[in-house]
């Protein structure tokens, strides 16, 4: 082993700081920055990158070709039934894969390093939740392009796609937030995981995904005709296949009913969120 | 900043968790251009202290300011002068470590040219070049530790703070931050540094704070303190307890002997060294007991605190074991 060599320093020959920009155009470029960091990661992290894309192939897979095969929706094919709940649910998914990488930031201490400069702690949290927006598109992209593949139908004109597309966003907005500030509460990415689906899962086994809730026995149908993601997948169905649902109000009006769902997430979680991230920092 | 506002200058310093008071009323200063170690155990408080010198948490009460700004009131101005490099490598894994280094002066205000200049200066600074290119998940622990300190040098900080730079590293890796420290001394960076070696402190350091329980047990030079801890002293280890009692008889009315509790050790300040250890070697031989070991050795952390507040540490400071986050 050789022995260290440190050269002299010469930071005469640096470039000097230029000028700070005023705090809005700080704010976004420190955004675009942080979120260029986690773009460059994704490929490099094969198992999380498997999260939005194989999980979802594989489920589209599983239940359009193994349980659909003894699933009979009255009145259309499955796979008109099926691919907007999938769609719906890689929203919801969308909890776990943010509440996991915001959990492993924190847990290698690189947001505190982040926290610890002259740069804007909401450009931090801003550039979390557009980064895992971006990622989520992508399986997204997957889950709709398989589905298409495989013979859904959506019977929508270009205002429905400009809805749904809408739809879809604010709903992936509306969870990474919410994934975010569990991610901050737990912690652990392990343990996060563990959280994710233990909330995510039955909710969305709940939420008329795979089987219609009207067929469900009285507490399951219960708790699925107030699940807020019952009103995403409904949402998603009416927009996308015109397909009316009943039992409770918001699933008699998904549309206004998601749109009210996201609203209330983003406005309790945006703030407990921030603060959490003011306050709070790792190990 | 006016150059008499000291950098760090911290006034009844505290943190509390719940009923646990991590940091208690300290008062620490530190003058431009020096170098300050506070050396304590584990758990003492040394990162709580420099988190939030870092604004990384809030004081529960008291106040600190860094270079001249409060770091509650003026963050950001704060964070503008201070580089802190934790115990464990802050940085994006699935990064390169030139990706890091240009990240990081990215986010500090370059451009792309600029930042890429300064990290291809730091990685030629502090030897990363051989591993440059690849992701800091790969690297170990003292490849890492490098390409943090360098991440932390992207802009030259008024103050830099090293939070156990070299807790578990490698000879080379240490070698390599000592170095550093001591050339940023030369440059006129002021450093905090926080350490549980005694032997770091006394290298490095202009001034040292020893805690324990949050709180500020002593202080003064190196010098100062190695004149009340003693320099040396010599340890004899006896077979077994009986042994120690009898060693203690023996040595008790011509040396200064400490037992601490639980071992079988002897302990007698050596201020003469071999000349001690001879005194001390001819008692021993002179009672007859029988010894596992006879040596001379320098003062650890736990000598200071039995030297300093006549009590060990709250807990027990094995320099072998690297510290858990506290």
């Amino acid at each position: 082993m050789s022995t260290p060599t440190v050269r002299a320093p010469d930071r005469a020959a640096l470039p000097d700081l230029p000028p700070r920009p005023g705090a809005a155009s700080r704010y976004v470029r420190e955004t675009l920055l942080l979120v260029g960091r986690q773009l460059r990661a994704i490929p490099r992290v094969p198992e999380r990158l498997s999260d939005v894309t194989i999980q979802p192939v594989i489920f589209t897979l599983l239940f359009l070709y193994v349980f659909g095969s003894a699933i009979a929706i009255p009145g259309t094919r499955y796979q008109d039934y099926l691919l907007p709940g999938l769609v719906a649910q890689s929203i919801a998914f969308g909890v776990i894969g943010a509440g996991t990488a915001t959990a492993t930031d924190f847990s290698t201490g690189v947001i505190d390093r982040f926290r610890s400069l002259p740069v804007s702690r909401l450009a931090v949290i801003t550039a979390q939740v557009i980064g895992q927006v971006l990622e989520q598109i992508l399986g997204l992209a997957i889950v709709i392009g398989l589905g298409l593949a495989l013979g859904w139908r959506p019977d929508v004109g270009p205002l429905d796609v400009l809805l749904l597309v809408g739809l879809i966003l604010l709903g992936l907005i509306a969870f990474t937030w919410f994934g975010v500030l569990l991610g901050m509460l737990v912690r652990s990415s392990d343990a996060m995981q563990g959280v994710g689906f233990a909330i995510v899962l039955p909710l969305s086994f709940l939420a008329g995904t795979f089987v219609p809730i009207e067929g469900m026995a009285a507490v399951p149908r219960f708790i699925g005709e107030w699940d807020p993601l019952s009103t995403v997948v409904a949402a998603i169905r009416q927009v996308s296949q015109g397909t009316e649902a009943t039992g409770s109000w918001p699933l008699e009006h998904p549309v206004i009913g998601m749109v009210l769902w996201c609203t209330l997430i983003i406005g309790v979680c945006v703030p407990l969120a921030l603060r959490r991230f003011r306050t709070t920092s790792a190990a | 900043m006016p150059p008499t506002t000291p950098a760090v200058e911290t006034d009844g310093l505290t943190r509390r968790y719940g009923d646990f008071t991590a940091v208690d009323a300290l008062d620490l200063r530190v003058e431009r251009g020096t170098v300050v170690s506070v050396l304590g155990p584990n758990g003492a408080g040394k990162t709580t202290t420099v988190r939030m010198l870092a604004t990384l948490i809030a004081p529960t009460s008291g106040t600190a300011r860094v270079g001249g700004h409060d770091v509650v009131r003026e963050a950001d101005a704060v964070r503008g002068v201070i580089s802190l490099t934790g115990q464990f490598a802050a940085l994006e894994g699935n990064l390169t470590a030139r990706e890091n280094l240009v990240l990081m002066g990215r986010l500090r205000g370059h451009g792309r040219a600029g930042a890429a200049t300064i990290a291809d200066h730091l990685i030629d600074r502090f030897d990363i070049g051989e591993f440059r290119d690849r992701l800091i998940k790969g690297l170990s622990g003292g490849q890492r530790r490098r390409v943090d300190l360098a991440a932390s040098l992207v802009v030259q900080p008024e103050l830099l703070v090293l939070d156990e730079p070299t807790t578990g590293l490698d000879p080379r890796s240490r070698q390599v931050v000592w170095q550093t420290v001591r050339d940023l001394v030369a440059e006129g960076v002021t450093l905090l540094l926080t350490t549980q070696y005694l032997e770091e402190a006394d290298a490095l350091a202009d001034r040292i704070v020893l805690i324990d329980h949050g709180r500020e047990v002593a202080e003064g030079t190196p010098t100062e303190l190695k004149a009340r801890i003693g320099e040396q002293r010599v340890d004899v280890v006896a077979v077994d307890a009986a042994g120690v009692e009898a060693l203690r008889s023996a040595l008790a009315p011509r040396f200064d002997v400490t037992v601490p509790a639980g071992g079988r050790t002897v302990s007698i300040p050596a201020p003469d060294e071999s000349l001690d250890l001879e005194r001390v070697a001819a008692v021993v031989r002179e009672s007859g007991v029988p010894i596992d070991e006879l040596a001379l050795r320098r003062p650890t952390l736990d000598d200071a605190f039995l030297a300093l507040t006549g009590r060990p540490p709250s807990e027990s400071a094995s320099p072998e074991t690297a510290e858990v986050a506290a």
